[in-house]
């Protein structure tokens, strides 16, 4: 079997008396890219911060590259989240800095490099993304699809082991879609990292997926590569690729 | 009878869990002093945030408030002929009670709703996630930062509130008034002296660490969106300027 890069066992968490996860087991295969997939509002965020330390889970492992970080001081899960870099769904740029700043703001915190040498590694990542003399712009002056394009470059800016991409493709048109798609396949091929990418969309998944998990009711009720995901019987996976209203999942 | 409990009973644990809320955030704050990387362009900022922008309104603020105590305390002492002893009461209650108190309230309404407005902001746009994300303790980044400035601006800034209050007071009390020049400017002397100004000092030291920590606080937990950074600011403000009354009294209590 692969190498896992996170594996989480047994996970339980509730917001006050909602039950978010209800017994979570998920294994992320090293030098991947994993989809997980799930109706909205199925806590599939919750899941990308709960592998990142920012939520704890009320109980269960989470375990990266075999160390569990939910029993961790506050000091090693920063060393561990050096290993990640984050796209959040909004991109959450720091809206008082500039673009360059924004890319260069883990560059900073955590190498210590000439300012040359900074700004040769924010200009070569922006142009990874397919942006170039934006720089000195502020967030607020870009569109979305800009914004993710440097969210995506702040993240892979430090070039970390695991990728996490939390609905990159949610509110864009559908070109933006694809390119922001091919961008997640060009970074996977040019950096050979892994990828968790969260999506409720097809069409994006079947393009970048190696291997698909499927989340409802707080359980993974599909795990397994791409092929087996288009292929499978199972009522949850055949429901979400129809569209359908019939079927397991539940509208309210 | 389950109301009755529910009706005393939840402002009791809301306010206990308040409390117990500002003092880990002050403790989880502290911590990081000691730990690299110390941010001083941050540590900066945040005193020319906190200290020089405000000082236009600590200096009007100061002046009116010396002004207006001068003609307040003339009408109680022209009763009886004291006249003179309107520099001393000005003093004395600008360095002790209105400057600390006053200028306190004006910067929370300045900087500690700013503070909880860009801070919760950050956390509704998941910026401070992101902090996060890039291995960055928010707290260590975003409101350390800010308390230590809070700290070490407002003796400064109370300083300078006080001056401008006795300043105030004493054109009021010379000039318009017509209260004698050199009786005037020598029971000030005679009866104030620094350990007035310190008082008033200690008062200041803990007020900046009030509505900096309550600032951050409301900030950093902010839920519900624009809306909900609405309410927090509103809160933040509500909260630091009740928690300054209240330590006033305490302070004044311990240092009588």
């Amino acid at each position: 079997m692969a190498n896992l890069a996170i594996e989480m066992i047994d996970v339980y968490k509730s917001f006050g008396k909602q039950q978010v996860h209800s017994g979570i087991n998920l294994k992320i295969i090293d030098s991947a890219i994993t989809v997980v997939v799930g109706p909205s509002g199925t806590g599939k965020s919750v899941l990308l911060k709960e592998m990142l330390g920012l939520i704890e889970p009320d109980s269960g492992k989470i375990l990266v590259y075999g160390e569990n970080i939910t029993k961790m001081s506050k000091k090693k899960i920063l060393e561990v989240r050096k290993k990640f870099g984050m796209l959040f769904q909004n991109a959450a740029l720091f809206d008082s800095m500039t673009v360059f700043e924004n890319v260069a703001f883990p560059l900073r915190e955590h190498l210590k490099l000439s300012e040359s040498e900074i700004e040769k590694i924010v200009v070569q990542k922006l142009r990874l993304v397919g942006l170039q003399n934006i720089e000195n712009k502020m967030p607020a002056e870009l569109s979305g699809g800009m914004k993710k394009r440097v969210g995506l470059a702040r993240a892979i800016a430090l070039e970390p082991e695991i990728i996490l991409y939390d609905e990159p493709d949610t509110g864009l048109d559908p070109i933006m879609k694809d390119v922001i798609g091919n961008l997640i396949l060009e970074t996977q091929e040019k950096l050979e990292k892994t990828s968790i990418v969260i999506s409720h969309d097809i069409e994006t998944t079947f393009k970048i997926a190696d291997y698909v998990s499927m989340i409802y009711e707080g359980e993974i009720k599909f795990y397994g590569d791409i092929e087996g995901f288009k292929n499978s019987d199972n009522q949850y996976v055949k429901q979400f690729l129809s569209g359908s209203r019939e079927g397991p999942i539940k509208i309210f | 009878m389950q109301k009755f409990f529910e009706f005393f009973g939840k402002p009791v644990i809301d306010t206990m869990h308040l409390a117990g809320g500002l003092i880990v955030l002050l403790f989880d704050t502290i911590k990081w002093v000691f730990i690299p990387p110390f941010r001083f362009r941050l540590l900066l900022k945040q005193m020319e945030f906190i200290g020089i922008q405000s000082l236009p309104i600590i200096i009007l603020t100061g002046a009116f408030t010396g002004m207006v105590f001068a003609f307040q305390s003339y009408i109680g002492f022209e009763q009886f002929g004291g006249e003179y002893l309107v520099g001393t009461v000005v003093a004395l209650g600008m360095a002790r009670e209105l400057g600390p108190v006053i200028g306190s309230i004006m910067v929370t309404a300045r900087a500690g709703s700013a503070m909880t407005a860009e801070i919760g902001t950050m956390r509704v746009t998941e910026q401070i996630d992101a902090l996060s994300s890039i291995a960055v303790d928010p707290k260590q980044y975003l409101i350390l930062p800010r308390v230590l400035a809070g700290i070490i601006i407002m003796p400064m800034l109370i300083v300078v509130d006080v001056f401008c209050g006795i300043v105030g007071g004493y054109f009021v009390g010379v000039h318009i008034l017509d209260i004698n020049k050199t009786l005037y400017v020598e029971n000030m002397y005679r009866y104030t002296d620094l350990g007035d100004l310190y008082n008033g000092l200690i008062k200041a030291v803990v007020f900046g660490l009030i509505l900096t920590l309550v600032g951050c606080y409301k900030g950093f937990y902010t839920t519900g969106g624009s809306e909900g950074v609405g309410r927090a600011t509103t809160e933040s403000v509500v909260l630091s300027c009740v928690l300054i009354l209240i330590f006033d009294y305490i302070l004044t209590a311990l240092m009588f």
